[in-house]
């Protein structure tokens, strides 16, 4: 039916090449970009290609062979992994840097921990385990983008399903469905991650928005990041979102210290043609509300609330958008004291002291708004480092209130297997700063679980704030106002703010020590043998004293001895 | 003062017998550790059944087939068949290593596999399911009986033993894919810069599948299953530059026979799934640029347009090389969808090169196919092609996986240090049962031989690589030995320097009684003669 539906279309509307292809997938393509107050520029790529009327796999049918898989736009490669492993909802990001929620405000896409994340909501079954199927998922994902994620093991897997709900729709199986969420803050985002990225777009990085995606500018980019989302839209089908924010510095690049820029400046390439199968293809720019004159070329196609629209599609020549302030001359950076931060939280956390033994994990956390703010607070530790619980203290201002941590939920870590979850509610007062301590405990770890530059110490993944609920006299002119046009549905869903990452340095054996330590047992089991050994095979000889020469003194078994002395 | 004066000597325990025993009962435990130390230290190796496996290359699979002549005009079959069976003894294909036993009969319909079926006439041969119809020649000379004879002998073997000899490794055919109890078929669209204008966005590829491929794939479900997926590709450059020649005033682009064994760009095309590790069966459309188009395969010569645009890949695949026809008003776009009628001549030469490459014979050039109902759609190819097939791969399977298991024997006796577990043996084991099996039901059913024979390439192929066999090769000897030396060093130097001291002091005390002996009887004649 939809085949026939989809042919006579195409016959309708054959010179409408995009139009008359976008039925049964659509593939949509838009790049979104917002200088920051500190003279960076944002930009965001997000390729989506929706994969129309399309349903994820039970897993409960994962015995039965799997329906013949055709697609147009929808990478394959990803969908059979998705069809494999039964995943209904898979996120994957990889980063490198440190979000600045302060200077840059809220993420486009939430994503933005250090190292690699990767969580997925699979239906539970009876034929093959969730934690089967996540195993294969991850050793699948990291064939594919050619990343650690196989280090995502039970050590660093959990399930704070509170904090990472399915942001599309799950589908009514026999089984519930169950989260599996781990972070390896170690993996670093580069260009062999960005290759096979690149190979799952429709149009490579040949044609359209993507040809911009040049490796030597993304990873000179101050921060960069790149991720997959895979989510099950209910009345949709299944859509695929790619993405790809960087955070680039035009004052670093420029030669007189301007904050100018334009496509060919920032990624060294403009963009030359459209790619054929786009629905859609948009460049977005958000327009500077600053007191200084700004010029932006060429004329968009359209501005709404101060974003200015390029259809790259309609565009027939070279599009370089460029977006300058003429009368400004090198750009003077802000004063970080005296501009509020940009979002409503900002949150520190450090570990402390000097001792391989013991240390203490302090977290700042700074309300912004002038009202009451509740928080979730998510700690996902590998048992790397261990809480002790009862040393948990609240303070504000000095004084104690331990009442402000709520509903707290803990999973103790088990060691060599399993990762804690530390999970409780934080109700943070009005423009006030919150200090919240721990002592944690380093644990010893085997011989064999060190890694190779064991001297370097573990990064441990960064702790997640989700500001849930803000006091009634919350006027709408406090929270940062969200870019318009950005995914729908993220503004009413919590934003996740992730903490850096922290590094813990555990006492590290002396890794000669096996060898050490055979060499001297070795050395005293001979010891004590040679001792034992010589005591009972050992001659006792009488030694005299006296006029008689030494040599017959020697001679003591048959020559009689009229003077003995024992020896 | 009477205790000084005691002889330490006389100490029991300073007593040279006891001194010994205790240096002798310290070997002793040496020597009952070594037995322990062997038997905690050695590698497990399990005996494999070595006679049994070389046992196999000797045996030989065969498959018995009856073929049953009858007559429509009453003549007399039985003395044709005879004459047949005669003519098949002397064909060097049929005899020599093609694993069948045809006889010929007459009159017995219900026991027989194959039905010939003689009527006198000029027309070819044709082929229907099991059967097959043969016109002897009309004339009555003994001429043209023998030819008629002659002509129908090789008609059968060729039928019947399509492929020649099977012998040793000729059987690797190089084109036909290795034997997988699945395969993964990978049809791909493939523009080579859709964005240049010319290509084609779409395609009805499960339409095109459902009306080409999917008759071949029931009708060979009894020896593989497969897995279908499609994509389609927008951007797939090729890694070297077409050669560009004039052609009938019109400029083509051509690919030389170099050019076709690099064409496929394996570095930028991703063509399946690595969803499985079953092997893949690639098919690819491929589209040119503008720049590239027309894109035709050049004659040998380098200089001429051969006709064809597909060519086949030996154990990969098949591509096929299409070149839009635009009306004048699209020049620029491309192609929003390929239709079925676009597809059906590309879909027919996959399908061709689906059978190529899964090594159906096909029929010989002279005899054609007929489908049994009339009206019904041709079927893609005869029973007698599919059980010519059938008895192919099992053969291949029983040579391979005989080979298989010679080699894990070989190893094994080579390397010593590999470890066999009861899981490698049992593997073997069932490997070779499996065989045994082959020949067992060879016999009577080729499907279930087929069955089995894969069941021991699989359990041959298991056994082989099976990773408990590579776990000592990393840990050699002599990292054991560095690690005891500082400990049995240590511990031998006082155990061997007193059993050396001891024997030193053994043989002096001997001398030493010796001398005392010597010198007493020295002393007696003496005193002897003294007293005289």
């Amino acid at each position: 039916m939809r085949w026939n539906i989809c042919s006579k279309t195409s016959l309708l509307l054959a010179f409408h090449v995009a139009t008359a292809f976008a039925l049964h997938e659509q593939f949509d393509e838009d790049l979104h970009l917002r200088p920051l107050r500190d003279g960076k520029l944002l930009s965001r790529f997000s390729f989506t290609t929706l994969l129309k009327g399309a349903t994820p796999r039970d897993p409960q049918l994962l015995s039965v062979d799997d329906e013949a898989q055709h697609y147009t736009l929808f990478p394959l490669a990803l969908g059979q992994v998705l069809r494999e492993h039964a995943v209904t909802e898979l996120h994957l990001s990889l980063n490198a840097g440190r979000w600045n929620y302060e200077a840059w405000g809220y993420p486009d896409e939430p994503g933005v921990g250090t190292g690699a994340e990767l969580w997925a909501w699979m239906g539970d079954s009876t034929q093959t385990s969730v934690d089967q199927r996540w195993q294969g998922l991850r050793n699948a994902l990291a064939g594919l983008f050619c990343a650690s994620l196989g280090h995502l093991d039970e050590q660093r897997t959990t399930s704070p399903s509170l904090t990472f709900q399915p942001e599309g729709s799950l589908p009514n199986f026999t089984y519930p469905h169950r989260l599996r969420h781990a972070t390896l803050p170690s993996e670093h985002v580069c260009t062999e991650n960005l290759t096979p990225f690149l190979k799952l777009l429709p149009c490579k990085s040949l044609s359209g928005i993507a040809s911009l995606l040049n490796p030597h500018r993304m990873f000179d980019a101050d921060w960069h990041g790149l991720g997959v989302h895979v989510r099950y839209r209910e009345d949709a089908g299944v859509e695929v979102r790619l993405t790809f924010q960087a955070v680039f510095d035009p004052v670093r690049s420029s030669n007189d210290r301007r904050r100018d820029w334009s496509l060919r400046s920032t990624f060294d390439r403009s963009i030359e043609r459209a790619c054929p199968v786009a629905h859609s293809s948009k460049v977005r720019v958000e327009l500077p509300h600053g007191p200084s004159p700004y010029s932006i070329t060429p004329e968009p196609t359209g501005i709404s609330d101060s974003v200015a629209t390029y259809a790259v599609d309609a565009s027939d020549e070279a599009l370089d958008v460029a977006l300058r302030w003429p009368t400004e001359g090198s750009f003077e950076y802000p004063n970080t004291s005296k501009v509020p931060p940009l979002t409503d939280v900002s949150v520190r956390r450090t570990l402390k002291g000097t001792s391989q033994a013991e240390a203490q994990l302090t977290l700042v956390i700074t309300n912004n708004l002038p009202v009451q703010v509740s928080t979730g607070y998510l700690e996902t530790m590998p048992w790397h480092l261990q809480f002790y619980l009862h040393t948990l203290k609240a303070s504000v201002n000095g004084a104690a209130r331990d009442d402000l941590v709520s509903i707290l939920s803990y999973m103790p870590p088990v060691p060599h297997s399993r990762p804690a979850l530390l999970q409780a509610v934080l109700t943070l007062p009005p423009s006030s700063t919150l200090h919240l301590t721990m002592d944690v405990l380093k644990p010893f770890l085997r011989y064999t679980e060190h890694q190779p530059d064991a001297q370097r110490g573990w990064d441990l993944p960064p702790a997640v704030l989700v500001p849930f609920a803000f006091g009634e006299t919350a006027s709408q002119n406090h929270t940062v106002s969200q870019p318009a046009g950005t995914i729908q549905g993220s503004l009413v869903r919590p934003r996740r703010i992730y903490t850096s990452i922290l590094l813990v340095d555990l006492a590290t054996p002396d890794f000669s020590m096996p060898y050490n330590v055979i060499i001297l047992s070795c050395t005293l089991i001979a010891l004590l043998f040679g001792s034992v050994f010589n005591c009972l095979t050992r001659k006792i000889a009488i030694a005299r004293v006296g006029p008689t020469p030494t040599s017959a003194a020697r001679q003591e078994d048959h020559t009689p001895a009229p003077e003995p002395q024992a020896q | 003062m009477a205790t000084l004066h005691i002889d330490p000597t006389q100490l029991s325990f300073e007593r040279p017998r006891t001194r010994r025993y205790i240096i002798a009962s310290y070997w002793l435990v040496v020597l009952f550790a070594i037995p322990l130390w062997w038997k905690t230290t050695s590698i497990d190796r399990l005996s494999l059944p070595t006679s049994r496996v070389y046992a196999q290359r000797k045996r030989e699979v065969s498959f018995p087939i009856t073929v049953n002549l009858e007559t429509k005009d009453g003549g007399n079959a039985a003395a044709i068949a005879r004459e047949v069976q005669s003519c098949l003894r002397m064909d060097q294909a049929v005899q020599q290593g093609s694993a069948i036993d045809i006889t010929v009969t007459s009159g017995d319909k219900s026991n027989a596999s194959y039905n010939v079926v003689l009527n006198r006439g000029n027309h070819e041969p044709s082929a229907e399911g099991r059967r097959l119809y043969f016109d002897m020649y009309p004339e009555d000379d003994q001429l043209s009986h023998d030819t008629s004879v002659a002509r129908l002998a090789s008609t059968l073997s060729e039928l019947l033993a399509p492929y020649g000899t099977y012998s040793g490794s000729a059987i690797q055919s190089q084109r036909v894919m290795k034997y997988a109890p699945r395969y993964r078929l990978a049809f791909t669209l493939l523009n080579e810069d859709a964005a240049s204008g010319n290509g084609a966005l779409a395609w009805d590829v499960q339409k095109a599948i459902q009306r080409h491929v999917s008759p071949l794939l029931n009708k060979l479900s009894v020896l593989h299953n497969f897995t279908i997926e499609s994509q389609v590709q927008f951007h797939a450059p090729l890694a070297f530059e077409p050669r560009y020649i004039q052609q009938d005033g019109g400029d083509v682009h051509g690919l030389t026979h170099e050019d076709l064994t690099v064409f496929v760009n394996s570095a930028e095309w991703t063509l399946s799934s690595s969803a499985s590790n079953d092997p893949v069966i690639h098919f690819v459309l491929f589209i040119p640029s503008s720049k590239h188009s027309p894109l035709h395969i050049l004659e040998e010569d380098g200089v001429s347009v051969n006709p064809s645009n597909a060519f086949l890949l030996p154990q990969w695949g098949g591509i096929v090389l299409h070149n839009p026809s635009h009306p004048p008003s699209s020049t620029l776009n491309p192609l929003p969808r390929l239709a079925l009628s676009d597809l059906d001549l590309i879909f027919n030469t996959f399908a061709y090169q689906l059978l190529t490459l899964l090594g159906v014979p096909g029929l010989p050039p002279r005899v054609q196919s007929v489908s049994a109902a009339e009206g019904a759609p041709p079927e893609p190819f005869t029973d007698w092609e599919l059980d010519a097939l059938l008895r192919r791969r099992a053969v291949e399977n029983v040579w391979g996986s005989t080979e298989t298991l010679e080699s894990i024997v070989r190893l094994v006796d080579q390397i010593e240090g590999m470890p066999v577990g009861p899981d490698v043996k049992g593997d073997v084991q069932d490997a070779l049962s499996a065989l045994d099996d082959v020949h067992e039901t060879s016999r009577s059913s080729p499907i279930a031989a087929l069955k089995a024979s894969a069941r021991a390439l699989t359990l041959s192929s298991r056994a082989f690589f099976n990773p408990g066999m590579l776990a000592l090769l990393y840990f050699p000897t002599e990292h054991k030995y560095a690690v005891y030396t500082p400990l049995f060093a240590s511990v031998a130097a006082p155990l061997v320097g007193a059993v050396l001291r001891e024997i030193a002091a053994w043989r002096r005390a001997r001398k030493a009684a010796q001398a005392q002996q010597q010198q007493q009887q020295e002393r007696r004649p003496g005193e002897r003669a003294k007293v005289d």
